[in-house]
């Protein structure tokens, strides 16, 4: 009698075993969502990277006045195109309608998409950071973009970047390998695999109390982004 | 009713109340009361769902059928709830090695749920080494 309810035990920890390992492998499959970027194409818009954020706070890689009561993360790569059309087509309009009126902070949260090259781009724009110019960087570097892992991200284009941006080009360079720039990569990618984030460049809204929610863009046309971010606002 | 059969009734309704907490914040898309400052962050990743369904409904599904196990007696319901509390135990311990390492961020009400599942494992395991047939 004993030993059946011993086997009985035996039996029942066997099909706990089979019921996580099925909640397991049904967990790790089924987290394949992917963003919502849809874009149009038209790169033609730019503001100078200086006077865009001018007067406005900076600290680190957020710009935006602190009192703001909604902050969107920014998740994209310096070679990416669509980034590019995004910086130069959208982010005046974000920045004169939502950040100057203190509605909206913006934090740059670059990570790595299309390839090695875009890593030393990083790590540029984050030694940036260390100067609160890295939105100004950033747009700066976008307007310089060359084609995907073409290696066009050299110290020459980071120093003529920083020109562009009034920040200091061999400060950035000095800055850009060390740890305190690693640790911001690192963070930037572990946020990006917590809101899954699948491309770039992808929006993600912080609203205390509200959970953080992924912006759904259909399009990148200026006026198009900036209803869908005041619907995401309200 | 057994003093064993007690113990995982009170806390089958421990982790009921947690698992249905965190459903209401899932479902009221606000974020979880937290002094770990990481329930945000492990609510919003992708290891907080199965198949579209959240973790914690399935925690309160599991928890509310371990309680109703214990309101009979006999091998039946004591098997029945070792499998669950069992792997629940396997599942809340995947759930912990994602909040340490791919999330890199610790939830309070995860870590108390881990607690409450896991002796309520233990306990029902003794019930069914020692349930009469």
């Amino acid at each position: 009698m004993k030993s059946r309810r011993v086997l009985l035990i035996a039996a029942v920890v066997g099909g706990a075993a089979v019921l996580a390992v099925v909640l397991i492998l049904v967990a790790s499959s089924g987290s394949s969502k992917s963003p919502t970027t849809s874009v149009s194409t038209d790169a033609s818009a730019s503001t100078s990277p200086k006077t865009l954020f001018a007067g406005i706070p900076q600290s680190g890689d957020t710009v935006g006045q602190p009192s703001a009561p909604a902050t969107m993360l920014v998740f994209e790569d310096p070679q990416c195109p669509y980034c590019q059309v995004w910086s130069l087509n959208d982010l005046p309009t974000v920045v004169d309608q939502f950040v100057r009126t203190g509605q909206l902070k913006l934090t740059y949260r670059g990570i790595p998409i299309i390839g090695p090259n875009s890593v030393k781009g990083l790590r540029a724009v984050f030694a940036a950071g260390e100067q609160n110019k890295l939105w100004q960087f950033s747009s700066a570097l976008y307007e310089m973009q060359g084609a995907e892992n073409s290696g066009w991200i050299t110290d020459d284009v980071i120093l003529s970047a920083a020109r562009a941006a009034g920040a200091d080009g061999p400060a950035i360079l000095a800055a850009s390998p060390t740890k305190a720039v690693t640790a911001q990569l690192a963070n930037a990618e572990s946020e990006a695999q917590t809101y899954q984030i699948r491309g770039t460049p992808t929006f993600v809204i912080e609203k205390p109390p509200a959970l953080a929610q992924q912006l759904n863009v259909t399009s990148l046309d200026p006026g198009t982004f900036a209803s869908e971010l005041q619907a995401a606002l309200q | 009713m057994t003093r064993l059969r007690w113990a995982i009734l009170a806390l089958a309704i421990v982790g009921t109340a947690i698992a249905a907490y965190l459903t209401y914040v899932h479902y009221a898309d606000v974020a979880p009361i937290c002094t770990t400052g990481g329930c945000e962050k492990v609510q919003r990743s992708s290891y907080a769902k199965i198949a579209g369904v959240p973790v914690a409904l399935l925690g309160l599904f599991a928890y509310t059928a371990i309680a109703a196990t214990t309101l009979w007696r006999g091998v039946a319901a004591a098997t029945v709830g070792a499998v669950l509390a069992l792997g629940g135990v396997a599942f809340s311990g995947y759930l912990l090695w994602a909040q340490l390492g791919p999330i890199g961020a610790i939830c309070q009400w995860c870590l108390g749920n881990d607690v409450v599942i896991a002796l309520v494992a233990v306990l029902s395991v003794v019930r069914l080494a020692t349930e009469p047939d």
